[in-house]
Protein backbone atom coordinates (compact mmCIF):
# COMPACT_ATOMS: atom_id res chain seq x y z
CA UNK A 1 0.00 0.00 0.00
CA UNK A 2 1.45 3.39 -0.99
CA UNK A 3 0.77 5.46 2.06
CA UNK A 4 2.00 6.46 5.47
CA UNK A 5 -0.23 4.74 7.99
CA UNK A 6 -0.25 6.04 11.53
CA UNK A 7 -1.77 3.43 13.78
CA UNK A 8 -2.86 4.11 17.36
CA UNK A 9 0.13 6.28 18.21
CA UNK A 10 0.38 7.39 21.83
CA UNK A 11 3.25 9.41 23.25
CA UNK A 12 3.54 10.54 26.85
CA UNK A 13 6.04 12.86 28.54
CA UNK A 14 5.80 12.21 32.28
CA UNK A 15 2.21 13.27 33.05
CA UNK A 16 1.56 14.98 29.69
CA UNK A 17 0.00 13.00 26.84
CA UNK A 18 1.43 14.59 23.70
CA UNK A 19 -0.36 12.20 21.34
CA UNK A 20 -3.38 10.19 22.34
CA UNK A 21 -4.19 7.12 20.26
CA UNK A 22 -3.71 8.92 16.94
CA UNK A 23 -4.63 7.01 13.78
CA UNK A 24 -4.88 8.23 10.19
CA UNK A 25 -3.37 7.67 6.76
CA UNK A 26 -1.41 9.88 4.39
CA UNK A 27 -2.03 8.79 0.83
CA UNK A 28 0.70 8.93 -1.80
CA UNK A 29 0.68 11.72 -4.37
CA UNK A 30 -0.94 14.53 -2.39
CA UNK A 31 0.12 17.71 -0.60
CA UNK A 32 -0.95 17.63 3.04
CA UNK A 33 -1.19 20.46 5.51
CA UNK A 34 -0.49 19.51 9.09
CA UNK A 35 -2.16 22.18 11.16
CA UNK A 36 -2.34 22.67 14.87
CA UNK A 37 -1.59 25.20 17.57
CA UNK A 38 1.71 25.34 19.42
CA UNK A 39 2.07 22.21 21.53
CA UNK A 40 -0.78 20.44 19.73
CA UNK A 41 1.48 17.48 18.92
CA UNK A 42 2.46 18.16 15.28
CA UNK A 43 6.21 18.04 15.79
CA UNK A 44 5.93 15.05 18.12
CA UNK A 45 4.06 13.14 15.42
CA UNK A 46 6.52 14.23 12.71
CA UNK A 47 9.42 13.14 14.91
CA UNK A 48 7.81 9.73 15.44
CA UNK A 49 7.15 9.30 11.69
CA UNK A 50 10.80 10.15 10.94
CA UNK A 51 12.13 7.82 13.68
CA UNK A 52 13.64 10.61 15.77
CA UNK A 53 11.61 9.79 18.82
CA UNK A 54 9.66 6.65 19.72
CA UNK A 55 5.98 6.17 20.32
CA UNK A 56 4.94 4.58 23.60
CA UNK A 57 2.23 2.68 21.75
CA UNK A 58 1.25 2.12 18.14
CA UNK A 59 3.26 2.06 14.94
CA UNK A 60 3.95 3.96 11.74
CA UNK A 61 4.07 2.14 8.40
CA UNK A 62 5.59 3.67 5.28
CA UNK A 63 4.36 1.83 2.19
CA UNK A 64 3.56 -1.07 4.49
CA UNK A 65 7.04 -1.10 6.08
CA UNK A 66 7.48 -0.36 9.77
CA UNK A 67 9.21 3.02 10.04
CA UNK A 68 10.80 2.47 13.45
CA UNK A 69 14.54 1.77 13.18
CA UNK A 70 14.24 0.47 9.63
CA UNK A 71 16.84 1.23 6.96
CA UNK A 72 14.33 0.14 4.30
CA UNK A 73 12.48 3.41 4.93
CA UNK A 74 15.63 5.53 4.45
CA UNK A 75 15.11 6.20 0.73
CA UNK A 76 11.35 6.62 1.07
CA UNK A 77 11.03 9.45 3.52
CA UNK A 78 12.84 12.69 4.35
CA UNK A 79 11.99 15.14 7.08
CA UNK A 80 13.11 18.76 6.93
CA UNK A 81 12.98 19.74 10.56
CA UNK A 82 12.66 23.04 12.30
CA UNK A 83 15.49 22.04 14.64
CA UNK A 84 19.05 22.45 13.37
CA UNK A 85 20.50 18.96 13.19
CA UNK A 86 23.23 19.71 10.67
CA UNK A 87 26.90 20.08 11.55
CA UNK A 88 27.43 23.83 11.86
CA UNK A 89 31.10 23.62 10.91
CA UNK A 90 30.50 22.15 7.46
CA UNK A 91 30.03 24.37 4.43
CA UNK A 92 26.76 24.28 2.48
CA UNK A 93 28.48 22.64 -0.52
CA UNK A 94 29.98 20.00 1.77
CA UNK A 95 26.51 19.24 3.16
CA UNK A 96 25.26 18.85 -0.43
CA UNK A 97 28.11 16.44 -1.13
CA UNK A 98 27.35 14.34 1.95
CA UNK A 99 23.60 14.31 1.29
CA UNK A 100 24.45 12.93 -2.15
CA UNK A 101 26.38 10.14 -0.46
CA UNK A 102 23.57 9.39 1.99
CA UNK A 103 20.72 9.38 -0.54
CA UNK A 104 20.64 7.81 -3.99
CA UNK A 105 17.94 10.24 -5.07
CA UNK A 106 19.75 13.51 -4.31
CA UNK A 107 20.00 15.81 -7.33
CA UNK A 108 23.13 17.92 -6.80
CA UNK A 109 22.57 20.01 -9.93
CA UNK A 110 19.10 20.91 -8.73
CA UNK A 111 20.48 21.82 -5.30
CA UNK A 112 23.06 24.13 -6.90
CA UNK A 113 20.41 25.63 -9.19
CA UNK A 114 18.08 26.27 -6.24
CA UNK A 115 20.96 27.79 -4.28
CA UNK A 116 21.40 30.31 -7.09
CA UNK A 117 17.66 31.05 -7.16
CA UNK A 118 17.60 31.65 -3.40
CA UNK A 119 20.98 33.47 -3.44
CA UNK A 120 22.39 30.97 -0.97
CA UNK A 121 26.18 31.18 -0.66
CA UNK A 122 27.30 27.55 -0.83
CA UNK A 123 30.78 28.42 0.44
CA UNK A 124 29.44 29.55 3.81
CA UNK A 125 29.40 27.31 6.83
CA UNK A 126 25.95 26.28 8.07
CA UNK A 127 26.62 28.03 11.39
CA UNK A 128 27.41 31.31 9.61
CA UNK A 129 24.07 31.42 7.78
CA UNK A 130 21.25 33.60 9.06
CA UNK A 131 18.16 31.82 10.46
CA UNK A 132 16.35 32.46 7.20
CA UNK A 133 19.15 31.06 5.08
CA UNK A 134 19.48 28.04 7.37
CA UNK A 135 15.82 27.35 6.58
CA UNK A 136 16.50 27.91 2.88
CA UNK A 137 19.42 25.47 3.00
CA UNK A 138 17.19 22.82 4.58
CA UNK A 139 14.43 23.49 2.04
CA UNK A 140 16.88 23.12 -0.85
CA UNK A 141 18.04 19.74 0.47
CA UNK A 142 14.44 18.56 0.81
CA UNK A 143 13.41 19.86 -2.62
CA UNK A 144 16.44 18.26 -4.29
CA UNK A 145 15.75 14.83 -2.86
CA UNK A 146 13.77 12.47 -4.98
CA UNK A 147 12.09 10.47 -2.21
CA UNK A 148 8.36 9.60 -2.24
CA UNK A 149 7.49 11.32 1.07
CA UNK A 150 8.88 14.70 2.12
CA UNK A 151 7.89 16.30 5.42
CA UNK A 152 8.44 20.00 6.07
CA UNK A 153 8.24 21.11 9.69
CA UNK A 154 7.70 24.89 9.74
CA UNK A 155 9.48 25.28 6.38
CA UNK A 156 9.32 29.05 5.95
CA UNK A 157 10.63 30.04 9.38
CA UNK A 158 12.60 33.28 8.97
CA UNK A 159 12.02 33.53 5.21
CA UNK A 160 11.02 36.84 3.65
CA UNK A 161 7.87 37.11 1.50
CA UNK A 162 9.76 36.66 -1.79
CA UNK A 163 11.51 33.52 -0.64
CA UNK A 164 8.27 32.13 0.77
CA UNK A 165 6.57 32.67 -2.59
CA UNK A 166 9.50 31.01 -4.36
CA UNK A 167 9.29 28.02 -2.01
CA UNK A 168 5.56 27.56 -2.60
CA UNK A 169 6.11 27.77 -6.37
CA UNK A 170 8.95 25.24 -6.20
CA UNK A 171 6.96 22.82 -4.11
CA UNK A 172 4.12 22.92 -6.64
CA UNK A 173 6.61 22.38 -9.49
CA UNK A 174 8.17 19.45 -7.65
CA UNK A 175 4.74 18.02 -6.98
CA UNK A 176 3.62 18.34 -10.60
CA UNK A 177 6.84 16.88 -11.96
CA UNK A 178 7.35 14.07 -9.49
CA UNK A 179 3.96 13.19 -8.07
CA UNK A 180 5.52 12.94 -4.64
CA UNK A 181 3.78 13.37 -1.30
CA UNK A 182 4.51 16.53 0.62
CA UNK A 183 3.48 17.13 4.21
CA UNK A 184 3.72 20.72 5.39
CA UNK A 185 3.39 21.50 9.09
CA UNK A 186 2.97 25.23 9.50
CA UNK A 187 1.27 28.03 11.37
CA UNK A 188 0.94 30.16 8.23
CA UNK A 189 -2.33 28.58 7.16
CA UNK A 190 -3.46 31.18 4.65
CA UNK A 191 -0.14 30.95 2.81
CA UNK A 192 -0.40 27.20 2.30
CA UNK A 193 -4.17 27.12 1.82
CA UNK A 194 -3.81 27.39 -1.94
CA UNK A 195 -1.29 24.61 -2.33
CA UNK A 196 -2.44 21.91 0.09
CA UNK A 197 -5.02 19.37 -0.99
CA UNK A 198 -5.81 17.83 2.34
CA UNK A 199 -5.63 19.09 5.90
CA UNK A 200 -4.99 17.22 9.11
CA UNK A 201 -5.99 19.24 12.19
CA UNK A 202 -4.27 18.22 15.40
CA UNK A 203 -5.39 19.57 18.74
CA UNK A 204 -4.39 18.44 22.21
CA UNK A 205 -2.67 15.36 20.84
CA UNK A 206 -5.72 14.20 18.89
CA UNK A 207 -6.70 14.37 15.24
CA UNK A 208 -9.81 16.48 15.21
CA UNK A 209 -10.26 16.48 11.46
CA UNK A 210 -8.79 15.07 8.25
CA UNK A 211 -10.47 16.34 5.13
CA UNK A 212 -9.74 17.66 1.65
CA UNK A 213 -9.45 21.44 1.57
CA UNK A 214 -12.07 21.61 -1.16
CA UNK A 215 -14.67 19.66 0.80
CA UNK A 216 -13.82 21.48 3.97
CA UNK A 217 -14.28 24.91 2.42
CA UNK A 218 -17.49 23.73 0.78
CA UNK A 219 -18.79 22.44 4.08
CA UNK A 220 -17.83 25.47 6.14
CA UNK A 221 -19.62 28.81 6.02
CA UNK A 222 -20.41 31.74 8.23
CA UNK A 223 -23.81 33.22 9.03
CA UNK A 224 -23.99 36.82 10.19
CA UNK A 225 -26.80 39.03 11.38
CA UNK A 226 -28.66 39.97 14.52
CA UNK A 227 -27.80 37.64 17.36
CA UNK A 228 -31.29 36.24 17.90
CA UNK A 229 -31.84 35.55 14.22
CA UNK A 230 -28.44 33.86 13.92
CA UNK A 231 -29.16 31.71 16.98
CA UNK A 232 -32.48 30.59 15.53
CA UNK A 233 -30.81 29.68 12.22
CA UNK A 234 -28.04 27.77 13.99
CA UNK A 235 -30.33 25.57 16.06
CA UNK A 236 -29.58 21.93 15.28
CA UNK A 237 -26.53 22.80 13.16
CA UNK A 238 -22.85 22.06 13.78
CA UNK A 239 -21.64 25.46 14.98
CA UNK A 240 -17.88 25.45 15.49
CA UNK A 241 -17.54 28.98 16.78
CA UNK A 242 -18.98 32.47 17.03
CA UNK A 243 -17.85 36.10 17.07
CA UNK A 244 -19.89 38.93 18.55
CA UNK A 245 -19.82 42.60 17.66
CA UNK A 246 -22.42 44.46 19.68
CA UNK A 247 -25.76 42.91 18.68
CA UNK A 248 -24.26 41.46 15.54
CA UNK A 249 -23.25 37.85 15.60
CA UNK A 250 -21.21 35.72 13.21
CA UNK A 251 -21.59 31.96 13.57
CA UNK A 252 -19.23 29.56 11.86
CA UNK A 253 -21.01 26.42 10.73
CA UNK A 254 -19.92 23.09 9.32
CA UNK A 255 -22.40 21.19 7.18
CA UNK A 256 -24.76 21.65 4.28
CA UNK A 257 -25.94 25.17 3.70
CA UNK A 258 -29.67 25.48 4.32
CA UNK A 259 -31.69 28.14 2.54
CA UNK A 260 -32.27 31.28 4.56
CA UNK A 261 -35.82 31.79 5.85
CA UNK A 262 -37.97 34.19 3.82
CA UNK A 263 -37.49 37.81 4.78
CA UNK A 264 -34.34 36.94 6.65
CA UNK A 265 -31.70 39.60 7.14
CA UNK A 266 -28.99 37.01 7.61
CA UNK A 267 -26.00 36.81 5.34
CA UNK A 268 -24.14 33.64 4.38
CA UNK A 269 -20.52 33.92 3.30
CA UNK A 270 -17.71 31.49 2.59
CA UNK A 271 -15.19 30.80 5.35
CA UNK A 272 -11.46 30.62 4.80
CA UNK A 273 -9.20 27.85 6.05
CA UNK A 274 -7.49 29.96 8.70
CA UNK A 275 -10.78 31.05 10.26
CA UNK A 276 -12.00 27.47 10.15
CA UNK A 277 -8.84 26.29 11.86
CA UNK A 278 -9.03 28.99 14.53
CA UNK A 279 -12.64 28.23 15.31
CA UNK A 280 -12.11 24.48 15.36
CA UNK A 281 -9.17 24.80 17.70
CA UNK A 282 -11.08 27.08 20.10
CA UNK A 283 -12.52 24.04 21.79
CA UNK A 284 -16.01 23.99 20.43
CA UNK A 285 -16.36 27.68 19.83
CA UNK A 286 -15.74 30.45 22.27
CA UNK A 287 -17.82 33.52 21.80
CA UNK A 288 -15.55 36.51 21.21
CA UNK A 289 -16.71 40.02 21.78
CA UNK B 1 26.29 -1.52 2.96
CA UNK B 2 26.95 1.58 0.84
CA UNK B 3 24.84 3.63 3.24
CA UNK B 4 26.90 2.43 6.19
CA UNK B 5 30.09 3.20 4.27
CA UNK B 6 28.78 6.72 3.58
CA UNK B 7 28.01 7.21 7.29
CA UNK B 8 31.45 5.92 8.36
CA UNK B 9 33.14 8.19 5.78
CA UNK B 10 31.11 11.15 7.02
CA UNK B 11 32.02 10.55 10.64
CA UNK B 12 35.69 9.86 9.89
CA UNK B 13 36.46 12.45 7.22
CA UNK B 14 34.73 15.30 9.07
CA UNK B 15 37.10 14.62 12.03
CA UNK B 16 40.34 14.57 10.03
CA UNK B 17 40.64 18.35 9.90
CA UNK B 18 40.33 18.51 13.68
CA UNK B 19 42.99 15.78 13.96
CA UNK B 20 45.31 17.84 11.73
CA UNK B 21 44.76 20.97 13.83
CA UNK B 22 45.30 18.93 17.02
CA UNK B 23 48.68 17.62 15.85
CA UNK B 24 49.84 21.00 14.54
CA UNK B 25 49.06 22.64 17.89
CA UNK B 26 50.50 19.74 19.87
CA UNK B 27 53.79 19.64 18.00
CA UNK B 28 54.13 23.42 17.93
CA UNK B 29 53.84 23.32 21.74
CA UNK B 30 56.33 20.43 21.89
CA UNK B 31 58.77 22.28 19.62
CA UNK B 32 58.43 25.39 21.77
CA UNK B 33 59.00 23.48 25.02
CA UNK B 34 61.79 21.45 23.45
CA UNK B 35 63.69 24.54 22.30
CA UNK B 36 63.38 26.26 25.70
CA UNK B 37 64.42 23.16 27.67
CA UNK B 38 67.12 22.23 25.17
CA UNK B 39 68.65 25.73 25.39
CA UNK B 40 68.54 25.80 29.19
CA UNK B 41 69.94 22.25 29.63
CA UNK B 42 72.41 22.34 26.80
CA UNK B 43 70.45 19.75 24.81
CA UNK B 44 70.46 17.09 27.55
CA UNK B 45 66.68 17.20 28.21
CA UNK B 46 63.70 17.84 25.94
CA UNK B 47 61.01 18.51 28.56
CA UNK B 48 58.20 16.37 27.07
CA UNK B 49 57.27 12.73 27.34
CA UNK B 50 54.38 10.33 26.57
CA UNK B 51 52.61 12.68 24.17
CA UNK B 52 50.09 9.89 23.57
CA UNK B 53 48.24 11.12 26.67
CA UNK B 54 47.17 14.18 24.64
CA UNK B 55 45.83 11.84 21.97
CA UNK B 56 43.88 9.93 24.62
CA UNK B 57 42.27 13.22 25.68
CA UNK B 58 41.57 14.07 22.03
CA UNK B 59 39.88 10.73 21.23
CA UNK B 60 37.85 11.12 24.43
CA UNK B 61 36.61 14.49 23.16
CA UNK B 62 35.82 12.84 19.81
CA UNK B 63 33.90 10.20 21.79
CA UNK B 64 31.71 12.97 23.19
CA UNK B 65 31.30 14.69 19.80
CA UNK B 66 30.56 11.31 18.21
CA UNK B 67 27.26 11.49 19.95
CA UNK B 68 26.52 15.20 20.07
CA UNK B 69 27.16 16.11 16.43
CA UNK B 70 27.06 12.94 14.38
CA UNK B 71 24.04 11.33 16.04
CA UNK B 72 21.91 14.36 15.18
CA UNK B 73 23.31 14.72 11.66
CA UNK B 74 22.81 11.06 10.78
CA UNK B 75 19.36 10.96 12.33
CA UNK B 76 18.48 13.98 10.17
CA UNK B 77 19.62 11.93 7.19
CA UNK B 78 17.31 9.04 7.99
CA UNK B 79 19.74 6.58 9.57
CA UNK B 80 18.43 4.12 12.15
CA UNK B 81 20.30 4.00 15.45
CA UNK B 82 22.01 0.67 14.83
CA UNK B 83 23.62 2.12 11.67
CA UNK B 84 24.61 5.29 13.54
CA UNK B 85 26.15 3.20 16.32
CA UNK B 86 27.99 0.97 13.82
CA UNK B 87 29.29 4.00 11.92
CA UNK B 88 30.48 5.68 15.13
CA UNK B 89 32.39 2.62 16.34
CA UNK B 90 33.98 2.20 12.88
CA UNK B 91 34.95 5.89 12.99
CA UNK B 92 36.52 5.42 16.45
CA UNK B 93 38.49 2.42 15.14
CA UNK B 94 39.69 4.28 12.03
CA UNK B 95 40.54 7.44 13.94
CA UNK B 96 42.30 5.48 16.69
CA UNK B 97 44.29 3.59 14.07
CA UNK B 98 45.26 6.80 12.28
CA UNK B 99 46.30 8.62 15.44
CA UNK B 100 48.10 5.56 16.81
CA UNK B 101 50.03 5.37 13.53
CA UNK B 102 51.08 9.03 13.74
CA UNK B 103 51.95 8.74 17.44
CA UNK B 104 53.92 5.52 16.91
CA UNK B 105 56.00 7.00 14.08
CA UNK B 106 56.62 10.39 15.68
CA UNK B 107 57.17 8.91 19.17
CA UNK B 108 59.75 6.44 17.93
CA UNK B 109 61.50 9.02 15.75
CA UNK B 110 61.69 11.41 18.72
CA UNK B 111 63.05 8.62 20.91
CA UNK B 112 65.59 7.71 18.24
CA UNK B 113 67.03 11.23 18.21
CA UNK B 114 66.43 12.09 21.86
CA UNK B 115 66.98 9.13 24.15
CA UNK B 116 65.47 11.08 27.04
CA UNK B 117 62.09 11.10 25.29
CA UNK B 118 59.86 8.13 26.19
CA UNK B 119 56.70 7.01 24.47
CA UNK B 120 53.86 5.53 26.53
CA UNK B 121 54.27 2.12 24.94
CA UNK B 122 58.09 2.26 24.98
CA UNK B 123 58.25 3.16 28.66
CA UNK B 124 56.19 0.01 29.45
CA UNK B 125 57.30 -2.54 26.88
CA UNK B 126 60.44 -1.15 25.28
CA UNK B 127 61.15 -0.07 21.71
CA UNK B 128 61.62 -1.88 18.42
CA UNK B 129 58.25 -3.48 17.69
CA UNK B 130 56.45 -0.72 15.78
CA UNK B 131 53.47 -2.88 14.83
CA UNK B 132 52.81 -3.90 18.46
CA UNK B 133 53.22 -0.26 19.49
CA UNK B 134 50.63 0.83 16.89
CA UNK B 135 48.17 -1.97 17.74
CA UNK B 136 48.43 -1.37 21.49
CA UNK B 137 47.84 2.37 21.08
CA UNK B 138 44.95 1.77 18.65
CA UNK B 139 42.99 -0.41 21.07
CA UNK B 140 43.84 1.91 23.97
CA UNK B 141 42.46 4.94 22.06
CA UNK B 142 39.43 2.92 20.95
CA UNK B 143 38.72 1.98 24.55
CA UNK B 144 38.82 5.61 25.70
CA UNK B 145 36.70 6.79 22.76
CA UNK B 146 34.11 4.13 23.62
CA UNK B 147 34.20 5.03 27.32
CA UNK B 148 33.44 8.71 26.69
CA UNK B 149 30.84 7.87 24.03
CA UNK B 150 29.07 5.78 26.66
CA UNK B 151 29.45 8.54 29.24
CA UNK B 152 27.83 11.19 27.05
CA UNK B 153 25.02 8.81 26.05
CA UNK B 154 24.27 8.11 29.70
CA UNK B 155 24.38 11.84 30.52
CA UNK B 156 21.95 12.59 27.67
CA UNK B 157 19.61 9.78 28.64
CA UNK B 158 19.67 10.27 32.38
CA UNK B 159 19.58 14.08 32.44
CA UNK B 160 21.92 16.44 34.27
CA UNK B 161 20.90 15.79 37.87
CA UNK B 162 20.78 12.02 37.59
CA UNK B 163 24.10 12.03 35.72
CA UNK B 164 25.61 14.06 38.53
CA UNK B 165 24.43 11.46 41.06
CA UNK B 166 25.72 8.64 38.85
CA UNK B 167 29.09 10.41 38.61
CA UNK B 168 29.26 10.92 42.36
CA UNK B 169 28.22 7.28 42.87
CA UNK B 170 30.91 5.94 40.54
CA UNK B 171 33.58 8.17 42.13
CA UNK B 172 32.48 6.96 45.56
CA UNK B 173 32.62 3.32 44.53
CA UNK B 174 36.13 3.82 43.07
CA UNK B 175 37.38 5.57 46.23
CA UNK B 176 35.83 2.98 48.53
CA UNK B 177 37.15 0.21 46.27
CA UNK B 178 40.68 1.56 46.54
CA UNK B 179 40.40 1.95 50.30
CA UNK B 180 39.06 -1.58 50.70
CA UNK B 181 41.76 -2.89 48.40
CA UNK B 182 44.49 -1.00 50.26
CA UNK B 183 43.44 -1.36 53.91
CA UNK B 184 40.72 -4.01 54.34
CA UNK B 185 41.44 -6.96 52.09
CA UNK B 186 44.05 -9.53 53.21
CA UNK B 187 47.51 -9.15 51.68
CA UNK B 188 47.14 -12.41 49.81
CA UNK B 189 44.06 -11.23 47.91
CA UNK B 190 45.66 -7.83 47.22
CA UNK B 191 48.74 -9.55 45.86
CA UNK B 192 46.64 -11.90 43.68
CA UNK B 193 44.71 -8.95 42.21
CA UNK B 194 47.94 -7.04 41.58
CA UNK B 195 49.46 -10.07 39.85
CA UNK B 196 46.31 -10.45 37.74
CA UNK B 197 46.47 -6.81 36.65
CA UNK B 198 50.18 -7.18 35.85
CA UNK B 199 49.46 -10.27 33.72
CA UNK B 200 46.56 -8.48 32.00
CA UNK B 201 49.02 -5.75 31.08
CA UNK B 202 51.21 -8.44 29.51
CA UNK B 203 54.03 -8.82 32.08
CA UNK B 204 54.67 -12.53 32.55
CA UNK B 205 56.12 -14.25 35.60
CA UNK B 206 59.27 -15.22 33.70
CA UNK B 207 60.06 -11.58 32.97
CA UNK B 208 58.90 -11.65 29.35
CA UNK B 209 56.06 -9.57 27.92
CA UNK B 210 53.03 -10.89 26.07
CA UNK B 211 51.35 -8.07 24.17
CA UNK B 212 48.32 -10.14 23.19
CA UNK B 213 46.99 -9.88 26.77
CA UNK B 214 46.82 -6.08 27.02
CA UNK B 215 45.51 -5.77 23.46
CA UNK B 216 42.78 -8.32 24.17
CA UNK B 217 42.02 -6.73 27.54
CA UNK B 218 41.56 -3.26 26.04
CA UNK B 219 39.43 -4.75 23.28
CA UNK B 220 37.22 -6.59 25.77
CA UNK B 221 36.83 -3.53 28.02
CA UNK B 222 36.06 -1.41 24.93
CA UNK B 223 33.52 -4.01 23.76
CA UNK B 224 31.79 -3.86 27.16
CA UNK B 225 31.50 -0.05 26.90
CA UNK B 226 30.26 -0.38 23.31
CA UNK B 227 27.66 -3.02 24.23
CA UNK B 228 26.25 -0.80 26.96
CA UNK B 229 26.35 2.17 24.55
CA UNK B 230 24.35 0.19 22.01
CA UNK B 231 21.77 -0.73 24.63
CA UNK B 232 21.47 2.98 25.52
CA UNK B 233 21.47 4.43 21.98
CA UNK B 234 18.76 1.99 20.83
CA UNK B 235 16.40 3.84 23.14
CA UNK B 236 17.85 7.31 22.72
CA UNK B 237 15.56 9.98 21.31
CA UNK B 238 16.50 13.23 19.67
Amino acid sequence: MNAIQIKNITKRYKDVTALDDVSFSIEAGKIYGFLGRNGAGKSTLINIISNRIFADEGEVLVDGIAAKENMAVHDKLFCMSEADLYDGDLKVKEHFKWTGRFYDGFDLDRALDLSRKFNLNINKRFRALSKGYQSIFKLIIALSLNVPYVIFDEPVLGLDANHRELFYRLILDAFENGGRTFIIATHLIEEVANIIEEVVFIDDGKIILQESVEKLLEAGYSVSGMAGEVDRYCQGRNVIGCDMLGNLKIAYVLGEKAALPQGSHLQITAINLQKLFIKMSEKGGVENE
Amino acid sequence: MNKLKAAVSYEYLTKLKAVGIFYIIEYLCVAFILSIVAISTGGKEIGSNVLEVSSIIFVSVVGVLGYKEDFKALLQNGYPRKYIFGATICMFALLSGTMAFIDTIIGNVLHHFYRTYFTLFGSLYGYGNLFANWLWLTVLYLMFGSLFYLAVLVIHRAGKMQSLFIGIGISGVILIGFSVFRFVLPDEIVRSVAVFVIRVMGFMSDGTTNLIFPVLSFLVIGAVFESISYAVIRRTEL
